[in-house]
């Protein structure tokens, strides 16, 4: 999902403390997906409540955005809306996909391959309907703002954080760069140990800042280029790209010739399902608003835990320690300031 | 491209200690004046203002502005194997982009480290308007600072035209350090209205020990729920000063 375009982006690794006092606007869908693929038991099975609903992106939710308060972040969620009519073929794809891993599950689970089960069951991964209500309903019993954007989740965090409404979009998509956020994080909501895919190896997944400005200096482009390197190697509106041209290939093409229209006449199979143009004016022009209020509150301590433990099975134990951790997260938050405040 | 020679490596050294309380990798100007650095730690609370004009080198050569990034940390390892007296040399490899450091004294040391890549980012000066300036012995803001660390880990810093309070509360125990005008720890005090703003301790016991190593008298400037500006006068000409972000109570 995204674009990649890892190869050209500078990045600078940093530490989870380091964004103490800072507003993430976390792109919500992507969080959620990241909880529902990653929180599951050793053979794939997501976590669930006594009626058979699954309850991994609660889990995630909650614990980890705590992680994040504790530390004395202040995330936003920002979910997505309609999606663009040109992404409608990206979307039945990725069904496709779901469809055809979840009859190679079956076929594991018969077999008792529990690996094999595991990988096909994060990849049937699906966010349905009540389980955004249920994201809803737990951000606001934690008090926290979360924001319906009218399309594109990652593109509205990105305007909020050029309205200066947050500091940082929170994505593991580069996207959000093209969105024009000015700085994103990858790797908040998932930081720490984190097993490989169908290895038995762990590694630590470190927070990581890529910012639009540096991007832009490094390459010696502007964001409009950045645009046209992203829609040769594919985007959610064009996934395939143009066969066998990756992102060094792309911007040194961009560079060449300015634009993609430009660059377009030297490139071998160079086929798009929409007009290039349009998948452009997606990115430089998405689907915003600025009709959004952002309020943290208190957190309602009896409401979490009779929303979790009541309803949906959570151990009312580990339910409370961590609203404990969220309440002294919150204390820590409330004197701290920063000396960008006096830049003026 | 530059070089440039400090006699005594003890001077470089604090200053690199001083510099490493607040960034893993500092970002230095080299310009034909003399030697720069502005940079603030990666959660932004805290900043550094540093300067060091040509004349404190004894030697310093650079033809034009150049920026040189380093891991400060490596830095300060090859400058710790430095004795007393003995002069260092930094100078910037032009074919290799890397940074020699050259120790000379008792046998010759030819050191090279990589650099990094420069920040580009330009950290303005804070805009407050300071309502007390409070001019202090070094160490015996180093010793009050202990005292109040002893029972919590902020401490409010008041001021009126007569004093200067520092007030630790923690959980369980309390601390009030007075310093009078005119003491031998307070050697001046000017306050234009009552002050108090609270700073966290880790940062202030940080940086007051480090700078301690380069200075005698420190000079404190703050107001009301503001940053805290601290300069550390220099032996020789240089600056060292510091900002704190405040931490403002809300009840």
């Amino acid at each position: 999902m995204g674009v990649n375009l890892r190869d050209i982006v500078p990045k600078t690794h940093v530490k989870l403390e380091d964004l103490a006092g800072k507003t993430i606007a976390i792109d919500a869908y992507n969080a959620l997906y990241q909880f529902l693929a990653i929180i599951r038991q050793p053979d794939g099975t997501p976590l669930k409540d006594s009626t058979g609903n699954v309850t991994s992106h609660l889990s995630g939710l909650l614990y980890r955005t705590i992680n994040l308060i504790e530390l004395g972040i202040k995330p936003i969620y920002v979910f997505d809306g309609t999606p663009p009519v040109l992404k409608h073929e990206t979307i039945e794809r990725r069904q496709q996909i779901k469809i055809e891993a979840a009859i190679h599950l079956e076929k594991a689970i018969a077999k008792g391959d529990i690996t094999k089960a595991r990988m096909l069951a994060q990849a049937t991964t699906t966010l349905k309907d009540y389980m955004k209500q249920d994201a809803h309903m737990l951000l606001n019993l934690m008090g926290l703002p979360w924001v319906q954007a009218p399309s594109e989740g990652e593109a509205q965090a990105a305007h909020m954080t050029k309205r200066g409404d947050a500091d940082y979009t929170a994505s593991q998509d580069y996207d959000s760069l093209l969105f024009g956020a000015p700085k994103l994080v990858r790797n908040v909501t998932i930081s720490g140990r984190r097993k490989l895919p169908s290895k038995n190896i762990y590694i630590d997944v470190i927070p990581e800042v890529i910012t639009l400005n540096d991007t832009l200096k490094t390459c010696e482009i502007t964001h409009q280029q950045l645009i046209d390197i992203a829609i040769l190697v594919g985007t959610d509106f064009n996934p395939d790209g143009i066969k066998g041209l990756g992102p060094k290939t792309a911007l040194k093409l961009i560079k060449q010739y300015g634009t993609l229209e430009n660059a377009l006449p030297y490139i071998k199979n160079a086929e798009f399902p929409h007009p290039p143009q349009s998948i452009r004016e997606i990115f430089l022009h998405p689907q915003v608003t600025n009709d959004y209020k952002l309020e943290w509150r208190e957190p309602d301590a009896e409401g979490i835990v009779n929303f979790l433990v009541r309803k949906k099975d959570f151990s009312e134990d580990r339910v409370r320690k961590a609203i404990e951790k969220m309440q002294q997260g919150a204390q820590k938050l409330k004197g701290k300031t920063t000396l960008e405040k006096w830049f003026g | 491209m530059f070089k440039l020679k400090v006699s005594d490596a003890k001077l470089l050294r604090d200053m690199a200690t001083a510099i490493s309380i607040l960034v893993d990798e500092a970002t230095f100007k080299i310009e034909p004046d003399g030697m720069k650095l502005r940079a603030m730690d990666p959660s932004r609370v805290a900043m550094i203002d540093f300067e060091w004009p040509k004349t404190i080198f004894e030697e310093y050569e650079c033809a034009e502005p150049t920026k040189m990034c380093i891991n400060i940390s490596e830095l300060l390892k090859l400058l710790r194997r430095a004795g007393k007296d003995e002069a260092v040399e930094l100078s910037l490899d032009e074919k290799t982009g890397r940074l020699q450091v050259k120790i000379t004294g008792k046998y010759n040391r030819n050191f090279t480290m990589p650099t990094l890549e420069a920040s580009e980012e330009e950290v303005p000066t804070p805009k407050i308007n300071f309502n007390v300036k409070a001019k202090t012995t070094t160490q015996g803001l180093s010793q009050a600072i202990e005292d109040a660390q002893l029972v919590s880990d902020h401490v409010r810093i008041e001021a009126d035209s007569e004093k200067l309070i520092l007030n630790a509360s923690g959980d369980l125990m309390g601390a009030t350090i007075t310093l009078q005008k005119g003491s031998d720890t307070l050697l001046d005090l000017e306050a234009k209205e009552n002050s108090k703003a609270t700073f966290s301790l880790s940062y202030l016991t940080e940086i007051i020990k480090a700078a301690s190593a380069t200075s005698d008298i420190a000079t404190l400037e703050f107001s009301t729920d503001m940053p805290i500006r601290i300069d550390f006068q220099q032996t020789k000409e240089g600056k060292l000063t510091f900002f704190l972000a405040p931490r403002i109570e809300t009840e």
